[in-house]
């Protein structure tokens, strides 16, 4: 029970924080479905950082590497931002090519890496090994990792900034009537590039959270595996909204740990695999949307390029 | 010396690619008057408006502002130079509330937050110095046309702007709803506030407006003082040439019954209650029947209903005697149903397809354009070459013209020489001239009623009081997605349907009318 | 030149615009690595299959035939107004169809085929129904479904399905040792380059490839496919039963990518290995730049295919002392990342080549 409640919390946090991510994109107007390559990327540069740092204390090395995956994140997602909102882009056919670049960026960096630290005897691996002790913190039973206090506060800032400052309206304003923004001076362009490197941002912290804190070995080959499908699934499944966005997170995390711990404990018992724990909480988002998507609130404007020229 | 004028807009110009849309206008607004800007669709007014207004730059010519040279690149710019604008498609976000909505872009804050009760204060204060109603905290989607146009207003007041430009702000209110839209225009002009109104309707005019520019095929005509013209005067400025205001035609001579819808209930897809309500009538060979009413009072959802695009959810039709309740569109179209659609964009055409295969978007199944599921290319160009000459639509390259880059009135021409072509027993058409010149509006009545003349049955959903009254041979009156009156235009006034549009006056319809 | 073949030779122009930048990006890449061999590293990416004659030309030609299934594929689906980018679960499901009937069934390899070809229709058909009668965006149902079916397609192989899994070599049984019947025929062609799974799958992709475009663009059916996916509400308007086409345009495409799993595993290019659980096949995703490449043509999907095949072999002869092949994958998701925009570059080419007067107009 425990270890259930372990794996949900780890799973829970990192969908919350990217599904987060996806809202600030999706609410600007722009939907984000590089998600999973920018986890992968923001993942990527946490993990270099403690590879190569491994030796720093860790009241530097973790904020630093977490820095680290943020700024990999946002300067991925300028990428997304340009083509969906500089040029006008398709953003579904752009976020799926920033998917596809980033696990073959992650393995051809790893791969290089390994290749030059082991001089050079070809056929590296695309494996990178690090320390996540300084990320784990042990109160009495529980161990509880700093991403967990860090997603916590970023639900409640998120909350905050969108419903009760200037910008979070402003922000929300792109997205649902980018022409009524435009028409009192409200610059979409500006407030959509915000967005997108919001998500930017949280999506890189995501990824190196889902990497981190479970394992020390990781093989960027598979690059985060789906997690960050699944994390817009929950953002749609939190109808665009913080703290429905923290149920829905919890509510897949339970799934998705008891793939994790399937083999493990007395669930084998049940005879279900790990292929069958795996499957549902994509199952379950099937079902979900098959019956919310009627009632969806879903940003009016997104996915529609904003153009200054057609009113 | 004071200036008379608060802002001139000099020998603009603005040209698009390929384009002159703006060819040297003038145009001077005096401080404290309603100055109309007249001109048909197309004739540059809105793209002087958005000149001014920040949207677009000009090609050449200058804009003063109490005398003095102003550049205005951006809304922004206009805003600081206190120009503001109801647009004629609102600029108001759906899922905000009127507050959030008049706030956005000048948010009061305290601290990192928010703070809206200053701001609520002045919009109550403006509301009710001006007589515009309004609830802070609905939601605009919650909220009528008439209170998220008096939101729209109040953005402009809030923002203490002296210049008010409205954008055709009476296409969407009923005929009392424009009645006291005109008050409160003349009341912000009374304030010293400087009103610029684009319209085509030229009673609006000669009722509210001081004086007036007209604008034709991007060129400056004139202007002119309100009580030194006519009506007439001003339309043929704006025409350049004399319109009849009437549709000629002869007395209806209506035949057998071809349509028969009784007790039709159709459910509402924005709330729960039914958008079309047990609505009864008939319609014969040989007449024009009209639907009229305001905009969202069923009619929508009352032809998607009949044409099949949406399930009806109790009630019959039958047509022509035989029971169509359940048929689907196909089956209705084979039977001679004709259907030119609301919205030509969303469901009249394929705006990516070619003007020879719209032409054929209902008939392409046909022997004639198919042979063992084949498309027969060749006898698909013939046949839309056909149609375009005897409707005299015009595309830049002909039946291969891909149909989005043609202009409003040929697509709409397109649609209604391909429904007509196909000889219908019955065609419905729903708002056939929306958005048109007069011109075009002349030609599209024209061909309605020759379609009467031939015998056939024709139903028209229209929510403009003038083609109502000028062309049907009787109106049914919707409201509410119930019938409320019939009635025979030559025997009521414009006021006396604007009173049944509004609900205000309601008749016992018989139960078959 | 009628306005049609001006904008096909600025697509095929523009598209070569892409793939230029695409190359280009890769040899900084390969310069960033390692400077020395950079050069050579990006000769043996260009000349891809020429690289180790005749072995390479036949395992490109090997590859083409799925890559231009599951281009056909996505390139279907974008002509009908959908997102497909549930090709890769499509392709996986197929793989299962195939494998099941040859190794299990015994059965000849048309039946395979057409095993593969139904299974990859039922995968893009669920998608279709979510779209057609949940309103639910075929993007995010065709993504769930990529995994549910990738899990799905592990757990039968592994241990559902007695007699697939070879626990000696940790993936399914070789069709050629348990079922050689189940083999799609060579016609000699493995003999000529000296590979082992060059068929006449190639020969199989162009035909339907050619089938799909005469569909699309002369028959009736095409008509009201593409009338849905250019404007739904137009086509219901029309009489067209929309969500029956929705469903139908996806059955189609997911059809064509369990062809091309069902072209490639026939063939004996390779075997399935479940416990690799986390990737999907990659020939499925590719199958999006592909079409993207070649405008979602039928026939532009043959040749964007060859060529991404063709680097992608490039790549498999990198030196992997200095360099790693997903070098080549990299460069191909650079170009999508490039189609995206590719209506700009058509609007750029038009300007350089004077049709339209560049930089006008556009006062900023």
């Amino acid at each position: 029970m425990f270890l259930l409640i372990k794996f949900t919390l780890l799973y829970a946090v990192v969908l919350m924080l990217v599904a987060l991510g996806g809202m600030f994109s999706e609410r600007s107007g722009v939907i984000n479905i590089a998600l999973e390559g920018i986890m992968a990327i923001g993942g990527l540069a946490g993990v270099f950082v403690l590879a190569l740092g491994g030796n720093l204390p860790a009241a530097v090395l973790v904020p630093v590497s977490i820095l680290a995956s943020a700024v990999a994140g946002i300067v991925y997602s300028l990428l997304l931002g340009f083509s969906a909102i500089t040029l006008k882009a398709d953003q579904t056919i752009g976020g799926t090519a920033l998917n596809m670049l980033a696990t073959a960026v992650a393995i051809v960096m790893v791969k290089a890496f390994n290749n030059a630290s082991e001089a050079g005897n070809g056929a590296a691996s695309a494996k990178l090994v690090y320390s996540n002790e300084a990320f784990i913190y042990k109160i009495g039973p529980f161990t509880i990792n700093i991403f967990l206090i860090i997603g916590i506060v970023i639900l409640i800032v998120s909350y905050l900034f969108l419903f009760k400052t200037k910008w979070g309206l402003r922000l929300r304003s792109c997205g649902e009537h980018p022409q009524a923004a435009d028409s009192v001076g409200i610059n979409v362009y500006q407030w959509r590039y915000i967005g997108v490197m919001i998500s930017g941002a949280l999506g890189g912290i995501g990824g190196f959270a889902y990497i981190v804190p479970s394992v020390t070995t990781w093989n960027f080959e598979v690059g985060v595996a789906g997690a960050g499908f699944l994390a817009l699934a929950v953002m749609i499944f939190g109808q665009w909204k913080p703290f429905n966005i923290a149920g829905a997170a919890v509510f897949f995390a339970v799934f998705r740990s008891l793939a994790n711990i399937a083999d493990s404990t007395v669930l084998s018992n049940l005879g279900l695999s790990k292929n069958i724990y795996s499957m549902m909480p994509f199952i379950a988002s099937m079902i979900i949307l098959a019956f919310t998507s009627k009632n969806s609130r879903a940003p009016k404007a997104e996915g529609i390029p904003y153009d200054k020229g057609q009113r | 010396m004071e200036n008379e004028y608060i802002i001139e807009m000099l020998n603009i110009t603005k040209e698009f690619p390929g384009i002159r849309a703006n060819d040297n206008i003038t145009l001077q607004l005096r401080k404290g008057e309603i100055h109309a800007l007249l001109g048909e669709n197309g004739a540059g007014k809105s793209t002087l408006m958005s000149i001014l207004f920040g949207l677009y730059q000009p090609t050449s010519g200058t804009i003063k502002k109490n005398g003095k040279e102003v550049h205005i690149n951006t809304p922004n710019d206009a805003n600081d130079l206190n120009i503001g604008m109801v647009h004629q498609h609102f600029k108001l976000v759906e899922c905000f509330s009127v507050l959030d909505n008049i706030i956005l872009g000048v948010e009061p804050t305290k601290g990192l937050f928010l703070e809206k009760e200053g701001a609520r204060t002045k919009v109550l204060e403006l509301s009710e110095k001006y007589g515009l109603k309004v609830e802070p905290d609905a939601l605009i989607s919650d909220i009528t046309v008439g209170m998220q146009q008096r939101t729209e207003i109040l953005k402009m007041l809030y923002r203490d702007n002296e210049v008010l430009i409205f954008d055709e702000p009476t296409a969407v209110l009923t005929p009392q709803e424009i009645e006291e839209l005109m008050k409160i225009m003349k009341n912000l002009a009374r304030e010293g506030k400087s009103i610029l109104f684009i319209t085509h309707k030229l009673n609006e005019i000669m009722e509210v407006a001081d004086r007036c520019t007209i604008l034709r095929k991007g060129k400056y005509i004139g202007t002119v003082n309100i009580a030194e013209t006519t009506k007439e005067e001003l339309s043929k400025m704006m025409v350049g040439r004399d319109v009849s205001f009437s549709v000629d035609k002869k007395p209806a001579e209506p035949k057998e019954t071809v349509l028969k819808i009784s007790h039709m209930t159709v459910p509402s897809k924005a709330h729960d209650n039914n958008a079309v309500k047990d609505v009864s009538f008939n319609v014969r060979a040989g007449e024009i029947v009209c639907i009229a009413g305001i905009d969202g009072n069923g009619q929508t959802e009352f032809v998607q209903g009949l044409t099949g695009l949406e399930k009806i959810s109790g009630g019959t039709v039958s047509f022509l005697g035989q029971d169509i309740t359940k048929a689907s569109i196909r089956e209705k179209s084979k039977m001679g149903m004709s259907h030119i659609p609301e919205d030509r964009h969303k469901h009249g055409l394929v705006l990516d397809y070619t003007l020879e295969q719209n032409m054929v978007l209902q008939r392409y199944w046909q022997p004639e354009f198919q042979q063992g599921g084949f498309i027969r290319s060749k006898a698909v160009r013939e046949y839309a070459s056909k149609l375009i000459e005897q409707y005299d639509v015009r595309s830049g390259q002909g039946t291969a013209t891909i149909v989005r880059s043609m202009s409003g009135g040929n697509q709409q021409k397109a649609i209604i020489a391909r429904e007509i072509d196909k000889n219908p027993e019955l065609l419905v058409a729903v708002q056939p001239t929306r958005g048109l010149d007069v011109g075009a509006i002349e030609y599209i009545h024209s061909q309605l009623v020759a379609q009467r003349d031939k015998g056939k049955a024709v139903l028209l959903v229209s929510l403009e009081l003038d083609e109502v009254m000028d062309v049907s041979d009787r109106i049914l009156v919707m409201y509410e997605g119930e019938i409320v009156a019939q009635l025979n235009p030559k025997e009521i006034t414009v006021e006396e349907l604007g009173l049944y549009m509004a609900g205000a006056k309601r008749d016992k319809v018989p139960e078959e009318v | 030149m009628s306005e049609k073949t001006k904008d096909v030779l600025l697509s095929i122009v523009a598209s070569l615009l892409c793939i230029v930048i695409g190359l280009l990006v890769g040899l900084i890449i390969l310069y960033c690595i390692n400077a020395e061999n950079a050069l050579d590293g990006f000769t043996r990416i260009i000349k891809g299959g020429f690289y180790l004659k005749p072995k390479g030309i036949g395992s490109e030609i090997a590859q083409s035939a799925p890559l231009i299934m599951t281009g056909l594929s996505v390139a279907f689906a974008f002509r009908t107004g959908l997102f497909n980018i549930g090709a890769a679960g499509q392709y996986t499901v197929g793989v299962f169809g195939a494998l099941y009937f040859a190794l299990i069934l015994h059965m000849p390899w048309y039946v395979c085929l057409l095993a593969a070809m139904v299974c990859g229709a039922i995968w893009g058909a669920v998608p279709g129904i979510f779209k057609a009668y949940f309103n639910v965006n075929e993007v995010i149902t065709s993504i769930m479904f990529n995994w549910i079916g990738l899990y799905l397609v592990n757990e039968l192989m592994y241990s559902t399905v007695k007699g697939m899994y070879d626990q000696k070599t940790t993936r399914t049984y070789k069709i050629s040792s348990v079922s050689p019947g189940s083999l799609i025929p060579d016609c000699g062609m493995n003999a000529v380059f000296k590979t082992s799974s060059t068929t006449i799958a190639i020969f199989i992709a162009i035909a339907l490839a050619v089938l799909m475009y005469v569909i699309l663009n002369k028959t009736t059916f095409g008509y009201e496919l593409k009338a849905c996916g250019f404007n739904k509400d137009a086509a219901k308007y029309a009489g067209i039963n929309d969500r029956r086409n929705i469903v139908l345009s996806m059955m189609i495409s997911g059809a064509l990518a369990g062809v091309g799993a069902g072209l490639y595993y026939l063939s004996g290019g390779a075997e399935w290995n479940p416990q690799v659980a986390t990737a999907l096949p990659a020939i499925g995703f590719n199958g999006i730049p592909v079409a993207l490449l070649a405008m979602s043509n039928p026939l532009g999907v043959v040749f964007a295919a060859v060529f991404v095949a063709h680097i992608s072999v490039g790549g498999a002869y990198l030196p992997t002392k200095y360099f790693q092949p997903e070098i080549a994958d990299l460069i191909v998701a650079v170009i999508i990342y490039l189609c995206a925009f590719v209506a700009l570059f058509k609007g750029v080419v038009a300007g350089v080549l004077g049709r339209k007067k560049a930089g006008k107009g556009d006062a900023k």
